[in-house]
């Protein structure tokens, strides 16, 4: 056997050096930026609730009254001077809304987005349309069928041109980031072969795209839809938004509202399923 | 076939990635490029089918000037060009042969493109270039659920359908395991011997350079430092190679 020159100890404690705690960022400017802005809101906050209560507020009897309605909506809903046929109808109706503006704001959108991608556009195209989308995006879209109900008249006409011309800048924003996402090796691969733009984009760019196009194309519609639903009410252009607006603030029918409500949300959960199937679907593929 | 001339490329206007470098690639051999990391290996493939504009020389390719040329008539010339990749870079979510049908593509009009029209002879082309690299069963798979082995073999199928005069291979074998390596070599020795096909490969195993290749060229630092048949790669001749300058010293911690 052979022995080591120098025999191993082994320490019969683990070994205590000095105590360091070691950041894991540095304290860099944004933190310290963000950590201030929240600061500062957290105080602004705190400091105007109090301002903001009215002097002539009775708050039990203000929650009360509150709970009552809460219970009138949601555990007696029930109709009166609707039918829920026409109901259904109105529903229908905001479903179409939804489904219209979504449909061709996405077809718009598309070809916008494939102007507007760092991997097939010239720099100057690319942010000319992003900064006018993004002007447009950032005018929310029950504004934009006000402005448009100036032009055709309140009703569906201005509600359909106004939400989908919200959905064309919000859809070419993201499908632009969807295309930017795509490896500039793949284009620069059917270009080595000869492949035309029109080629390119639809053998290389659109097999790739298709799952997000698909998801942010269904979350769009989820968008529409509530924005179908508020624009009813704004803007008169029908559907289950009107008959909310009219229960709730003309006639104080509770009850009807209830029904409504219940209404919608019974088709927000099918939305989800539907969303949830369809993500499952591409994705397994 | 193909003759370079003193081709020259820098990226930031400075510091010169290929200063001066000339060689020629005769048809039906194949052509290794070796040289350490950052030597401008990849730089010299991609100004061949000019992926990379260059900043001087010529580039000879059946005797055009890939240089010269306008946008349209590039485009005609690439597509007798094939190239393949070390990531295979092909579209994931397709079938194998419809990945191998883009081959063809570069040939057709925009309008076949944009809605996947191929004639009858075409895809039986496609089959029979799949059955080549072994891969007919696979022809339905989308190119995802392949192994990178069998997506390389995709990708030479791809550059086939382009009935090319040369192939370019990118570090073709880096990202394969040993067994899918002698594969991808062997068919990509084949193509020259059997038809005549000049290949030209980017690598970074010499053993493999000295195994398949009818000439070497060895580059560093940008510039030829070897251009010979393979049996005159001696092992001085590769320390020749990937010798270090005293001026890329500097760079060492980047190759590392």
């Amino acid at each position: 056997m052979i022995k080591p020159d120098n025999p191993v100890t082994l320490p019969t404690q683990a070994p205590t050096g000095p105590h360091f705690s070691i950041p894991l960022r540095f304290r860099d400017r944004r933190r310290v930026t963000i950590l201030l802005t929240l600061m500062v809101l957290s105080v602004i906050t705190l400091s105007t609730l109090p301002l903001m209560m009215p002097t002539d507020f009775k708050l039990s009897e203000a929650v009360v009254s509150f709970l009552e309605n809460i219970k009138i909506m949601f555990l007696q809903p029930s109709l009166t001077n609707t039918s829920f046929m026409s109901l259904l109808i109105a529903l229908g109706q905001s479903i179409l809304l939804a489904f219209l503006t979504t449909l061709i704001g996405s077809v718009i959108a598309f070809f916008f987005a494939l102007a507007s991608t760092r991997r097939l556009a010239p720099t100057a195209l690319i942010l000319g349309i992003q900064s006018f989308m993004a002007v447009i995006r950032a005018i929310p879209t029950v504004l934009w069928v006000l402005i448009y109900s100036v032009v055709f008249g309140l009703g569906a006409n201005a509600a359909v041109i106004g939400i989908t011309f919200h959905s064309v800048a919000y859809l070419t924003k993201v499908y632009a980031d969807s295309m930017d996402e795509l490896s500039p090796d793949i284009i620069d691969t059917m270009q080595a072969m000869g492949l035309k733009k029109g080629a390119i984009i639809r053998q290389a760019v659109i097999p790739y795209l298709i799952p997000s196009y698909l998801s942010w194309t269904f979350i769009r519609f989820e968008i529409n839809f509530a924005d179908a639903i508020a624009v009813g009410a704004a803007a008169g252009a029908g559907g289950i938004g009107y008959q909310l607006f009219m229960s709730s603030s003309f006639y104080f029918n509770f009850h009807e509202v209830g029904v409504m409500v219940y209404l919608i949300m019974a088709f927000a959960i099918v939305l989800e399923v539907i969303s949830y199937r369809l993500r499952m679907m591409t994705n397994s593929h | 076939m193909l003759t370079v001339k003193h081709l020259a490329k820098s990226y930031d206007g400075e510091k010169k990635s290929l200063t001066d470098v000339s060689f020629s690639v005769r048809p039906g051999e194949v052509t290794v490029i070796i040289g350490p990391s950052g030597a401008g290996k990849t730089t010299i493939l991609r100004s061949i089918n000019q992926l990379i504009r260059d900043d001087d020389g010529e580039i000879l390719f059946d005797s055009t000037d890939m240089r010269q040329l306008n946008r349209s008539q590039l485009r005609r010339a690439r597509t007798r060009i094939g190239m393949i990749f070390q990531n295979y870079n092909l579209i994931e979510p397709l079938t194998a042969i419809e990945n191998v049908l883009h081959g063809c593509l570069g040939t057709k009009s925009n309008l076949a493109g944009m809605f996947s029209i191929y004639s009858a002879d075409e895809k039986q082309e496609a089959l029979k270039l799949l059955e080549k690299v072994g891969l007919r069963d696979f022809a339905y798979q989308q190119c995802r659920n392949l192994s990178g082995g069998q997506e390389q073999r995709v990708g030479i199928a791809r550059a086939l359908m382009q009935h090319p005069k040369i192939i370019l291979c990118d570090e073709p074998i880096a990202s394969l395991d040993p067994k899918s390596t002698i594969t991808v070599m062997d068919i990509l020795r084949n193509l020259a011997t059997a038809e005549g096909i000049s290949v030209l490969i980017n690598l970074h195993q010499v053993d493999i350079a000295r195994h398949y290749a009818d000439h070497v060229i060895g580059i560093n630092n940008g510039q030829v430092v070897f251009d010979d048949a393979t049996s005159a790669l001696t092992d001085v001749a590769v320390t020749n190679i990937y010798r270090k300058d005293a001026n890329q010293e500097g760079s060492l911690m980047y190759e590392l």
